[in-house]
C-alpha cells in the first residue's frame, strides 16, 4: 500500500502545525472579530448598570464608516503614505541600480550601512529620530543655532508628518534596496552587453532594460510597502511622548487600539479591524495580480 | 460562551503541536489562588507604585495563609484595558490599582467588585472627602491608596532673585506672568492646562461638576460656567505668549524646569518626587506654597491619586480587604509606601506619618514643606468621576493643542468636549439629561 | 547560482563613478546619522543630553549604564532576556513549521494544494492591525493573554516564511533526489529529515534571520498581549521607560542607552551573518 498512499497523507502531516497555527492565530481571530464586530456593550440601564453584549447587526458598521476621527485618521495615513511610500521605493530603486554599476566605489560599505536601520526596532528608530527632532538635542537646529538661522520646528502640526515619513523612509530603504538588488544580480550580464555594444549608456540600460525586467521585485516591495504603511503604530506612538502634534487618533490604528483598550468600545474597534483588513486585502490582490502574472507562471 | 469552547480545543491543539520540545519558558496563566479555608490563600495584586513588591513582602513574611504575589503592571493607562478583558475572560488579578477618574467605568464595565459590607474595616481611616472618591453610585468600589491635592510649586531662589510675590489668587498669578516677562523676558511663570487633568483639578474649587447622576441618568457639565471661567482665565495668557505651552514631561519642559525658564508648576503632591528627576541641577531651589485661589475659596482640587479595587473574579475578598486595610491604612502598611514607594498617602494616619519625613530633594530647603502639603490635603474639593473619563481626556488633550495652534476659542474645545463624553454615553446605553 | 555575474568583467576600463559613489555614502550617512548619535548620546549625562552640542561626547557613559542595570532591580535585562525568549524560540519554531509545510507545498502533488497555497499567501497579505485586537480577546478567554504564549505562540506562524521556504526547496532540493530516496526505502519523514533538510538549511537561514528580526522589532504584538513589565520584551520596555503614566517623568538617558543595547545585538547579528543572508529569496530570483 505504502508508496501510492504515503504521498497523500504525508504531505498534510507536514503541513498540519502551519495550518493549525494558522487557522488559530488567523483564521479564528479574524471570526472573532467579524462576531465582535456584530454586537456591542450596551449599558442595561440606570445610572451604574453594567454592560451586555446585544446584537446589533451592521451598526458599528455604519458608525465606523461615518466616524469623522476615524476617516480623518484615514486620510492623515493617506498624507503619510504618499510621502513615505513613493520615496523609500524611489530611494531603494536608485541605490540598488547605483550599487549595480560597475565601477562603484564603497559599494560594500554603502550596501551594508544603508541595510543597517532594518535591524533597527520601530520604537528605536522613532526614538532616535524623536531626539533628532527635539529643538534641544536636534543637530540640524544646533547647525542653524551657530550660524544664527532660525531653528526649524519638526514636530510642528504641518512637518510632522514629513518628520513621520522620514523615519519610515530610514527604516524601509535598506530592506527594499537588498531585494531590489538581488534581483538586478540575477539578470544575467549578457542581457546588457548587446545593449553596450549599441552604445547605450549606463541610463539607458537602467531605464530600458533593467526597470523593466526588476518589475516583479518592486511589486514585491511596493506590496511590503503599503502593509507596513498601513499598519504605522509604533512610531507615532513613541514619538506622541515628545510632541503635541500627534493626537491619541492619529493613524487607524492607533484609534482603533484606544477604542479597543481605553474608551472600552471593542465592538466598534473590531468592525474598523475589519474594514481595513477588506482594505487591504483588496490592494494586495491587485498587486498580487499584477506580481502574479509575471513570477508564478513559470514556477512549473 | 459556547464559541470559547471550540476555540480552546482548537488552540490547545494547535499549541501542543506547536511546542513540542519546547519547555523552557513556562507561562504562568494560572491564577493560583484555589485555596478554600484550609490552604494558604494567594492574592494577585496589579500596581505599578514603586517599590510596593517590598512593602508587600513585609506582610508576607508575618501572614503565610495570605501570600500577595505583586505584579508590576505597565502604566494606569495601558493597565485597565488589560484588566478588563482578563477579567471578562475569567482571569486577571484579586486586586488592581486604580486612579480615582478610572473607577466609575470599572464598575461598569462589571470588573470592581462592590466592597460595601467591608466598607467598615477602612472607612474610618480615611477623610469623608476621599471616601467620596471610592464611592460609585451607592457602593464602595476600592480601598484609597494616595491622594494628590494640588499644590503651588515654585522656584524659591528665582522669586527672590527677580523680586516675586507668591500669587494667592488667580488674579494675582496673571499679573504676576506679566510680570516675569518684565523682568526675566525669556522665564515663564509656569504653563497652561494642556491636559485634562490639571485644567479638572482648576475647576474643581469653582464647584464645577463635570459628571453627576439624578437618579437614573447622567448629567455632564464639562462645558459648565466654572469651566468656562477658567478656560477665559487661560486663554489670553497663552495668546499673549505670557505662559509656556510646552506639555510637562516633555524632554523640552524637563529642559525649561531644569534650566531656570520655568518659575513655577501647579501640580499634585506628587510633583516635587517627580520633579527632581528632570530637574535634578534646581535640587533645593524649589517650595511650595497652597494653590492660588479664585474668590478667596479655601478648598483644592485634585490631579491625580489613586486606590486598590478588588476583582469580581476574587475567590478570597474578605482577604483582599485584609491585606489593603493593612497597607494602606496600618502604620507598618503606610510607612512602607512611604518611605520606598514616595508614596503620598490617603489615610489619615498615613498623612500624620509624612510630617515625620524628610523634605524631598527638590524642596530641600522648606521647613514646612509637609505643613503646607498636609494643609492642602485636608481641604480638598468633592469630585465625581463618569464611566468615560477618558474620553474627555482624550478630546480635551487633542484639542486644546490644536485650539492654541490656530488661536481658536477655548470654550469651543470645552463644547466639543462636552459633545464627545454625552455622544459616548449615549451610545454606551446610558441616558444623559 | 548561474545568473550572477563574475565581478570584474566589465568593471575594466570604465571611469571611476565619483557621482554615483558620492550619492551611495550620502545614504550611507544618512542611515548612519542617528546610529552615530545614539552611539554619542549614550555617554552624555541627564544634564548634558539637553545641553550639549549634538555628537559630542558626555562623561555619564558608565553610569548611565550602571543606572540602565539597576533600574528596576534589572529590569531591563529580564526584558533583554525575554527578547532573546520571544525572537530565538519563535524565530526556531517558525522555521521548522515553514521548513516542513514549504516542503510539503513544493515536493507533493496533492488535492486541494493549490487552494493551501492561495490561503497562505492571503495569509501574508492580513495586516496585524486586524488581527491583534481579535487576537488579545481570543486569548483572554484562553487565560492566555500576560503569558508568554501569547507573545510566542503567534509570532510562530509566519506564512511569508512558508513561501520563502517553498521556493528555496522548488530551487534547490531536486525532485529526483527526493524520489531517489524513497526508491531507496526511506519513509516521508525520514526523507525529508535526511536528505531534504540538509540541503535547505541555508534557505532557512534567511527564513529564521528574518523572522528573528521581525519578532525582536515587533512592537504591537507584546504591547497589546502583555500586562506584566516583567515579560516584556526591549521594545515594549523601552516604550514604557518613556511613557510611565501620571506623575512619572519619561527616563530619557536610561531609554537612549537601553535603545543603543537594544541594537547592537542586532546590528552585530546582520554584519557577522550577512553572507548567510539569502534575501535573493524574497525577490523570487533564486530561479537559475
Amino acid at each position: 500500500m505504502s508508496r501510492q498512499l504515503r504521498p497523500r497523507i504525508a504531505p498534510w502531516g507536514f503541513l498540519a502545525p502551519a495550518l493549525a497555527l494558522f487557522v488559530t492565530f488567523l483564521l479564528i481571530p479574524i471570526g472573532y472579530a467579524i462576531y465582535l464586530s456584530v454586537v456591542q456593550l450596551k449599558v442595561d440601564g440606570g445610572a451604574f448598570g453594567i454592560r451586555r453584549k446585544v446584537f446589533v447587526g451592521l451598526d458599528n458598521y455604519v458608525a465606523t464608516l461615518t466616524n469623522p476621527e476615524l476617516l480623518a485618521s484615514l486620510g492623515r495615513l493617506a498624507k503619510f503614505g504618499l510621502v513615505s511610500v513613493p520615496l523609500t521605493l524611489g530611494l531603494a530603486l536608485v541605490f540598488a541600480l547605483l550599487l549595480d554599476l560597475p565601477g562603484i566605489r564603497f559599494g560594500r560599505l554603502s550596501r551594508t550601512a544603508i541595510f543597517l536601520p532594518y535591524a533597527v526596532p520601530g520604537v528605536v528608530g522613532a526614538l532616535l529620530w524623536g531626539f533628532m527632532y527635539l529643538p534641544s538635542t536636534s543637530p540640524v537646529n544646533f547647525a542653524l543655532r551657530t550660524v544664527g538661522l532660525p531653528a526649524v520646528d519638526f514636530l510642528g502640526p504641518g512637518s510632522i508628518y514629513g518628520s513621520l515619513a522620514n523615519i519610515a523612509i530610514w527604516g524601509g530603504v535598506g530592506f527594499n534596496m537588498i531585494v531590489i538588488y538581488t534581483a538586478l544580480r540575477s539578470i544575467p550580464a549578457e542581457i546588457y552587453d548587446a545593449a553596450h555594444i549599441d552604445g547605450a549608456t549606463e541610463w539607458q540600460v537602467a531605464w530600458r532594460i533593467k526597470i523593466p525586467l526588476l518589475t516583479p521585485a518592486l511589486v514585491l516591495t511596493l506590496l511590503f510597502s503599503l502593509i507596513a504603511t498601513l499598519q504605522a503604530y509604533s512610531e507615532p506612538t513613541t514619538l506622541r511622548s515628545i510632541s503635541s502634534s500627534i493626537s491619541y487618533s492619529f493613524f487607524p490604528l492607533m484609534k482603533i487600539y484606544r477604542d479597543a483598550f481605553g474608551t472600552d468600545d471593542v465592538s466598534g474597534a473590531a468592525a474598523a479591524s475589519v474594514v481595513m483588513a477588506l482594505g487591504t486585502l483588496l490592494i494586495s490582490l491587485v498587486l498580487l495580480r499584477l506580481l502574479q502574472r509575471r513570477t508564478f507562471e513559470d514556477e512549473r | 460562551m459556547k464559541n470559547a469552547q471550540r476555540f480552546r480545543v482548537a488552540a490547545v491543539a494547535a499549541a501542543a503541536v506547536a511546542t513540542l520540545g519546547l519547555s523552557g519558558c513556562a507561562g504562568s496563566s494560572e491564577s493560583a489562588d484555589e485555596g478554600t479555608s484550609a490552604g494558604p490563600v494567594t492574592l494577585e495584586y496589579w500596581s505599578w507604585a514603586t517599590n510596593v513588591d517590598q512593602v508587600v513582602e513585609g506582610w508576607n513574611q508575618e501572614h503565610p495563609d495570605i501570600q500577595v504575589k505583586v505584579v508590576e503592571a505597565a502604566g494606569a493607562d495601558d493597565m485597565v484595558a488589560k484588566l478588563l478583558a482578563s477579567v471578562r475572560a475569567g482571569e486577571g488579578p484579586d486586586m488592581a490599582q486604580a486612579e480615582f477618574q478610572k473607577l466609575p467605568s470599572l464598575v461598569v464595565s462589571d470588573v470592581a467588585l462592590d466592597l460595601s459590607t467591608y466598607a467598615d474595616q477602612f472607612s474610618g481611616e480615611y477623610s469623608k472627602g476621599t471616601m467620596s472618591l471610592v464611592t460609585v453610585g451607592d457602593g464602595v468600589f476600592a480601598v484609597p491608596q494616595d491622594v494628590a491635592p494640588m499644590v503651588f510649586m515654585y522656584r524659591r531662589d528665582l522669586f527672590e532673585q527677580y523680586g516675586l510675590q507668591v500669587p494667592t489668587t488667580w488674579d494675582e498669578y496673571a499679573a504676576l506672568a506679566k510680570q516675569v516677562k518684565e523682568v526675566a523676558p525669556t522665564a515663564f511663570l509656569g504653563g497652561y492646562p494642556d491636559d485634562a487633568s490639571t485644567f479638572a483639578a482648576y475647576t474643581q474649587p469653582l464647584g464645577a461638576t463635570w459628571w453627576s447622576t439624578g437618579g437614573e441618568s447622567w448629567n455632564v457639565g464639562i462645558d459648565g460656567p466654572e469651566s468656562q471661567r477658567v478656560a477665559k482665565f487661560w486663554q489670553p495668557l497663552v495668546e499673549d505668549g505670557l505662559v509656556d505651552t510646552t506639555h510637562f514631561f516633555t524632554p523640552e519642559w524637563g529642559t525649561k524646569m531644569n534650566d531656570g525658564t520655568l518659575l513655577s508648576w501647579t501640580v499634585g503632591t506628587w510633583g516635587p518626587g517627580a520633579a527632581i528627576s528632570v530637574a535634578p541641577d534646581t535640587a533645593g531651589a524649589w517650595a511650595i506654597a497652597p494653590m492660588p485661589s479664585w474668590d478667596g475659596e479655601s478648598q483644592v482640587g485634585l490631579m491625580g491619586g489613586s486606590s486598590v479595587m478588588v476583582t469580581k473574579n476574587s475567590d478570597h475578598p474578605q482577604e483582599a480587604v485584609e491585606f489593603l486595610t493593612w497597607l494602606n491604612t496600618s502604620s507598618a502598611g503606610t510607612a512602607g509606601m512611604i518611605e520606598k514607594g514616595g508614596l503620598f498617602p490617603a489615610s489619615t494616619l498615613g498623612q500624620e506619618a509624612l510630617a515625620e519625613q524628610p523634605v524631598p530633594e527638590i524642596v530641600s530647603g522648606q521647613d514646612d514643606f509637609w505643613e503646607v502639603a498636609l494643609t492642602a490635603a485636608k481641604d480638598t474639593a468633592p469630585v465625581t468621576w463618569g464611566p468615560n473619563v477618558q474620553v474627555a481626556f482624550d478630546t480635551w488633550g487633542d484639542a486644546i493643542k490644536q485650539a492654541s495652534a490656530a488661536r481658536t476659542s477655548y470654550l469651543d474645545v470645552l463644547t466639543a468636549t462636552q459633545d464627545a463624553v454625552v455622544a459616548d454615553l449615549e451610545k454606551s446605553g446610558f441616558s444623559v439629561d | 547560482m548561474s545568473a550572477v555575474r563574475a565581478a570584474g568583467v566589465r568593471r575594466t576600463a570604465r571611469p571611476s563613478r565619483v557621482g554615483p559613489t558620492a550619492v551611495l555614502l550620502l545614504g550611507a550617512l544618512y542611515a548612519l546619522v542617528p546610529i552615530v548619535w545614539v552611539l554619542t548620546a549614550a555617554t552624555k549625562s541627564r544634564g548634558e543630553l539637553f545641553s550639549t552640542a549634538p555628537f559630542a561626547l558626555g562623561t555619564g557613559f558608565v553610569q548611565n549604564l550602571v543606572d540602565l542595570s539597576t533600574y528596576d532591580g534589572g529590569q531591563y535585562w529580564t526584558w533583554a532576556l525575554n527578547s532573546l525568549v520571544f525572537a530565538g524560540g519563535g524565530a526556531l519554531l517558525s522555521t521548522a513549521v515553514s521548513a516542513s509545510a514549504g516542503y510539503a507545498l513544493a515536493r507533493y502533488q496533492f488535492r486541494g494544494r493549490d487552494a493551501v497555497f492561495m490561503l497562505l499567501l492571503a495569509g501574508v497579505m492580513i495586516p496585524q492591525i486586524a488581527l491583534a485586537v481579535p487576537q488579545y480577546f481570543l486569548a483572554s478567554e484562553l487565560g492566555l493573554a500576560n503569558t508568554y504564549w501569547s507573545v510566542l505562540l503567534p509570532s510562530i506562524i509566519n506564512p511569508f516564511g512558508i513561501y520563502l521556504a517553498c521556493i528555496y526547496v522548488r530551487s534547490s532540493v531536486p525532485e529526483e533526489t527526493v524520489e531517489a530516496a524513497r526508491i531507496d526505502g526511506a519513509s516521508e519523514l525520514r526523507t525529508f529529515r535526511s536528505v531534504a533538510l540538509p540541503m535547505m538549511v541555508p534557505g532557512l537561514v534567511t527564513v529564521f534571520m528574518l523572522q528573528f528580526v521581525g519578532i525582536w522589532n515587533n512592537f504591537l504584538l507584546p504591547f497589546i498581549m502583555l500586562s506584566d513589565e516583567s515579560k516584556f520584551p526591549l521594545t515594549t520596555g523601552l516604550y514604557l521607560m518613556l511613557n510611565r503614566g501620571t506623575g512619572t517623568p519619561a527616563l530619557y538617558s536610561l531609554a537612549i542607552m537601553g535603545a543603543l543595547l537594544a541594537i547592537v545585538p542586532l546590528v552585530a547579528l546582520m554584519l557577522f551573518l550577512q553572507r548567510y543572508w539569502r534575501l535573493d529569496l524574497i525577490s523570487g530570483s533564486l530561479k537559475g
